[in-house]
């Protein structure tokens, strides 16, 4: 027997192509227990049919781990950028009496819908060479022993999926500003700490020490209450100041 | 898009230096004179005839006579300046997003922008209205004597904001202004240049900026209300009669 069976809405932002103009589309979900919002663009593909029951196209989206590991399904969910994979409709209608809203996130150029291009954040990485350096392919033996303490320094920023979460709610990640982004700035310390890493830390300092660096940080904090993986970014943030601040120093007066 | 200038690439090479000379000037000297100013404009309160603690104060200032002005201008008017001038091309380049996600912390940042226009347009304005500089456009009315000698610094400042109804309000939003853009500015500055690190340092030196802010805004309104209570009908208290000459002289 059939029963009458909940419904929500899905306003979901669209967009063609990169140039294309932006329009809002609705979409009658049906309620079903431990839906996330991939699952519900999912069921908007198989029956892309909008509320006012017009012929849509499936949502353009992108996913691949689908648990909060990869980063790709970063998007803008009723105002608050997160991973669509762990978004779960339970939760995210408890924070909205109306349709849930879904935007693409907005500091990046729009490739379809709800797919971005997130090139900036790594070409921000390539800019503190956000990697260890290694000669070669032959062996180099075993690295230098690492101790338990720089390990747990270590471990939480090497967390970082490059999803985009804190330069998407940080305020001075803009057109009008060159800053390369809290998970950039969290990358070169962890490099920096790492002790083969090292080796490239004063190249990472002059990038943090220059226009977009640590400089152009606002300390509003917001990436680090909106980061999934709950990684220390203010901490980063805070170590990269004192190290440019000590770097220049050297600089000046010499080592 | 701006067209890439000499002065873009000269002020992109150099921009961590400023921004951390920027930092540096908002504390020491332009925070370190806000601090005095409101903690010498409290004596106003002081017990005992009206001003005279106030007018002992501005004229141990006032005894750098000929050299004030020059103090006035390298120490307080021009790094104040650069801190305004940098400050709101740091403001044109943010764009506040507290009303998407309302953190403390992104709230303090939007409040540090707006705070820091009110606090520029209203020591501007403060400026225009107590500094002889605005003598030509109108202002000026701090005199701290009369042409007699007698002591009228607190008697003329009384007058200027007792002026309209609206002056004491303006006083309060703008001193408050530069209350909070400080004492978060030290908050900030703590972070910018890495003393305080880990969250839990960073909340104590929250607590720590609070009260600073706490009691300079208390300081603040001591002071203003020192002002708009002050009896501007009866006649000005005459106070330390050596140092009208003094002041005039210079050292």
């Amino acid at each position: 027997m059939i029963t009458m069976s909940k419904s929500f809405t899905v306003n979901i932002q669209r967009q063609d192509d990169p140039h294309g103009p932006k329009y809002s589309e609705s979409f009658e979900i049906p309620y079903e227990p431990g839906l996330n919002m991939t699952t519900v663009l999912q069921r908007i593909a198989a029956n892309p049919v909008t509320s006012d029951n017009k012929d849509s196209t499936p949502v353009a989206y992108d996913a691949c781990c689908l648990e909060e590991i990869c980063g790709a399904c970063t998007m803008v969910i009723n105002g608050h950028v997160r991973q669509a994979c762990s978004a779960l409709i339970d939760n995210v209608l408890k924070e909205t009496t109306g349709p849930i809203d879904v935007k693409p996130m907005s500091k990046f150029p729009v490739v379809r819908d709800l797919v971005v291009n997130r090139k900036a954040m790594f070409e921000s990485l390539k800019r503190v060479k956000a990697w260890v350096r290694v000669d070669g392919y032959h062996d180099l033996g075993s690295g230098p022993r690492v101790s338990p303490h720089e390990q747990e320094d270590a471990y939480p920023l090497s967390k970082c999926m490059t999803c985009g979460c804190c330069v998407e709610a940080c305020p001075q990640f803009n057109d009008k500003s060159p800053f390369i982004g809290p998970a950039a700035v969290s990358q070169a310390i962890l490099f920096n700490a790492n002790p083969t890493g090292k080796i490239d830390s004063e190249a990472r300092l002059e990038v943090l020490a220059s226009r977009g660096g640590i400089a152009d940080c606002g300390n509003s904090q917001n990436c680090v209450k909106v980061c999934p993986k709950e990684i220390p970014l203010t901490d980063s943030l805070a170590k990269a100041g004192r190290d440019t601040t000590l770097y220049k120093l050297r600089q000046f007066f010499g080592r | 898009m701006a067209h890439p200038t000499e002065s873009v690439s000269l002020q992109d090479k150099n921009y961590f230096l400023m921004r951390r000379l920027h930092s540096l000037l908002g504390l020491v000297p332009v925070g370190a004179f806000l601090c005095v100013h409101l903690l010498t404009n409290s004596t106003v309160l002081a017990p005992g005839v009206a001003g005279g603690e106030f007018q002992k104060s501005v004229e141990r200032i006032h005894a750098l006579g000929p050299l004030l002005v020059p103090v006035e201008i390298v120490f307080i008017f021009l790094p104040l300046l650069f801190h305004s001038l940098l400050g709101f091309q740091i403001v044109f380049n943010s764009e506040s997003n507290a009303q998407q996600y309302r953190y403390g912390g992104n709230i303090r940042y939007m409040l540090q922008r707006t705070t820091g226009i009110l606090a520029f347009v209203f020591i501007f304005y403060h400026i225009w209205q107590m500094h002889w500089f605005g003598k030509p456009l109108g202002g000026g009315a701090f005199e701290l004597h009369d042409a007699a000698g007698a002591a009228t610094g607190a008697m003329t400042t009384a007058v200027a904001i007792q002026q309209a109804w609206w002056i004491a309000p303006v006083y309060a939003i703008g001193v408050l202004s530069c209350v909070f853009h400080l004492a978060n500015g030290l908050w900030t500055s703590l972070i910018t240049w890495g003393i305080t690190i880990r969250p839990s340092s960073q909340r104590t030196a929250g607590y720590v900026c609070a009260a600073f802010g706490i009691i300079l805004a208390i300081a603040g309104m001591g002071a203003l209300t020192g002002f708009y209570n002050y009896d501007v009908k009866s006649p000005p208290p005459v106070v330390g009669d050596g140092h009208a000459s003094a002041t005039s002289q210079g050292l």
